[in-house]
């Protein structure tokens, strides 16, 4: 098979190129051949030869090529070929279509048209809003007319997301670390003062300051983890995994990992999995081990002693049934749902029997540091960053998360995947 | 050669369908831009989009005359018709949410001239993010004539509601615990009420989504959680 391509190649020499671009100087070059009339719904991709269809088609930057006849005219205006990034990116279809239809950017149509009819490279920002939103770089450069005298332009997507995620990761991760640092620092110093002051010689008192110093320490420590977890997490929140992960063996591990903390607290925890292999999902296992971690966390810390927490992954959902929760009376919300849904998704729920929160609570419950009043999780403070990290990480899988909660009778969250095909 | 002077109908429809998805661009570009003004407290943006809203009164108007033109020559039948209509209702409801952008642009040169009031402008982001992302969605889903994105957007209605109702609970316990901040926070809560009502006009436009690919009404009332509550 490799022969016969060499010799097809061979056959066809491809033309040089016009300048010294690297590939996409040749894309250009071939992209300005004779081209059929507008019409005509071809991808440009049909007419290139052999290895350089492919090389379009496998550019990881989502390219488009746009062609056009009348400045005064907005519907002529159309792209005529986009790579897989290109649909994949703007979800478009492979035989071209009316460029206003696949980006209403008013800066990216001015620098289209400025590369087509005034045949000056151009370049914007351009952000897509979305669950997972993206910020590229778009550069529009002109390409030669075609035989029968339509203008062509080609526009190149450079994704910057992860450039722009980073800046704000950091200033978010400083304000954040800043502010709540500073009282367990605050009571740190006090209990330092004491001990160096009037308890100095007091045997006891030193003994309990030491312990709430540590507990202190402790917490700050874990906080500067879940910091720094949340921003690897951000960080990454536009790519999504692609590995297979059982959702039930990860369910399963943190259960396990959670059976101690339900013991001290003697609270039943009733995991019901589906049988090992089924629940397959397109995921990180460790990012999936910690939401599932961090929920049952929670459900045990707002437990009353000698309550029930139940832990529950079911398969084959769509994203309806998965939002429509479990919950008869209750107050629901949807904290997260995907742009674009998946037939089926595997759905883990978390329920507890506790005291449950009231409505006004719930659209803040995956805010940073947000607590609902009058609740306490107990000794072991959290950090107040754990539902954020499941929201992130529920999003980086492109998933869905649900509240339900009824007071007095507890609280349920529903998170969930996409499952691999 | 006259194909430059008699252009086809289908071109037509084109045409109307293409500049009303241009004015979604304008007005999602003029939301985004009025919610980074207002969380960035950025005067020059703000007045930019102050600015820019009366591109969207021309844009809707210039749909609407050639709607009219369209249905007065062509008198298009079923499909064509239902377009033609659409096209008309999605701008109308495109130059309202211009209007809504461009008074949360006014209110935050006002807001801008007290004190920063850090949490709320988080919660502020987080609701306008939520509400353009709809419009986004929704506008996505008119101009690939994608019914089940459409139903998605209609049916989170009750998301963007309980975000407003969380922002006004907030709102008011700022303004009680310091009245200094009065003005400011009044504005902020005409600015989350605007953010709300954008998100009703996405729902709208989702709901002409819906009229024009099937040609039937939605008849089920939306999931509503009662607002007004505490």
């Amino acid at each position: 098979m490799f022969v016969t391509e060499i010799r097809r190649l061979s056959l066809t020499p491809p033309p040089p190129p016009t300048e010294e671009r690297g590939a996409l100087g040749w894309l250009l070059h071939l992209l300005g051949g004779p081209k059929p009339a507008l019409t005509e719904q071809v991808g440009v991709a049909d007419r290139l030869q052999p290895p350089f269809a492919a090389l379009a088609e496998a550019l990881p930057n989502p390219i488009l090529v746009v062609s056009a006849t009348d400045p005064e005219e907005l519907a002529n205006r159309r792209y005529v070929y986009a790579n897989r990034a290109a649909r994949d990116l703007l979800r478009l279809s492979q035989d071209g279509g009316l460029l206003v239809q696949a980006i209403r950017d008013p800066e990216v149509l001015e620098a289209a048209d400025q590369a087509l009819f005034g045949a000056i490279e151009a370049e914007c920002l351009y952000e897509i809003p979305g669950a997972q939103p993206r910020t590229l770089r778009v550069q529009a450069r002109p390409l030669p007319p075609t035989a029968d005298g339509a203008y062509q332009a080609l526009v190149v997507l450079y994704d910057e997301t992860e450039l722009r995620q980073a800046e704000r990761t950091r200033a978010d991760f400083l304000a954040n670390a800043s502010h709540e640092l500073r009282t367990p620092l605050a009571s740190l110093l006090g209990f330092i003062e004491t001990l160096r002051g009037h308890a100095r010689q007091d045997e006891t008192a030193r003994e309990r300051f030491l312990g709430i110093m540590q507990a202190q320490a402790e917490r700050m420590s874990r906080l500067i983890d879940d910091l720094m977890s949340l921003s690897r997490i951000e960080l990454n929140e536009h790519v999504a995994p692609a590995a297979a992960v059982d959702l039930a063996l990860a369910v399963r591990d943190a259960a396990d990992a959670a059976a101690p903390l339900a013991q001290a607290r003697s609270v039943v925890l009733a995991p019901d999995l589906p049988p090992a292999g089924s629940a397959l999902v397109v995921g990180d296992r460790d990012q999936l081990v910690q939401v599932a971690q961090n929920l049952i966390d929670n459900a045990i810390k707002y437990s009353a002693t000698g309550g029930q927490v139940q832990v529950s992954v079911r398969v084959g959902l769509t994203a309806a049934q998965a939002a429509a929760g479990e919950r008869t009376v209750a107050a629901r919300l949807s904290l997260l749902s995907p742009d674009r849904t998946e037939p089926a998704y595997a759905v883990l729920s978390v329920a507890d029997t506790g005291a449950g929160m009231a409505r006004e609570h719930l659209p803040r419950l995956t805010e940073r540091f947000y607590r609902v009043e009058g609740q306490k999780s107990g000794e072991r403070l959290g950090t107040g960053l754990g539902l954020a990290i499941v929201k992130h990480i529920v999003n980086r899988h492109r998933g869905g998360l649900m509240v339900e909660s009824a007071e007095g009778q507890g609280t349920t969250f529903t998170a969930y995947f996409p499952l691999k095909t | 050669m006259n194909e430059h002077i008699v252009r086809s109908y289908d071109e037509e429809l084109n045409t109307l369908s293409a500049e009303c998805a241009r004015m979604g661009g304008l007005t999602e570009s003029q939301v985004a831009d009025a919610i980074t003004a207002v969380v960035k407290r950025n005067q020059d943006l703000a007045a930019a989009v102050v600015g820019r809203d009366d591109k969207l009164d021309l844009a809707e108007r210039e749909i609407e005359k050639k709607a009219i033109r369209l249905i007065a020559l062509r008198q298009p039948m079923a499909d064509d018709l239902r377009r033609t209509v659409a096209a008309m209702k999605v701008a109308n409801n495109l130059e309202r949410v211009g209007d809504l952008a461009k008074n949360i642009a006014k209110r935050t040169l006002v807001i801008i001239e007290s004190d920063p009031l850090t949490p709320l402008t988080r919660s502020i982001e987080r609701m306008g993010k939520l509400v353009l992302t709809r419009l986004t969605s929704v506008l996505d889903a008119y101009s690939r004539s994608d019914l089940e994105r459409a139903l998605a957007v209609w049916s989170q209605d009750d998301e963007v509601d309980e975000h407003y109702n969380s922002l006004f609970r907030e709102l008011v316990t700022y303004m009680m615990g310091d009245p200094r901040t009065i003005t400011a926070c009044a504005h902020m809560l005409f600015v989350a009420k605007n953010l709300e009502r954008i998100g009703d006009h996405a729902t709208n436009i989702a709901e002409i989504v819906h009229y024009q690919v099937t040609g039937a009404e939605m008849i089920d009332a939306r999931p509503k959680t009662d607002g007004l509550t505490g």
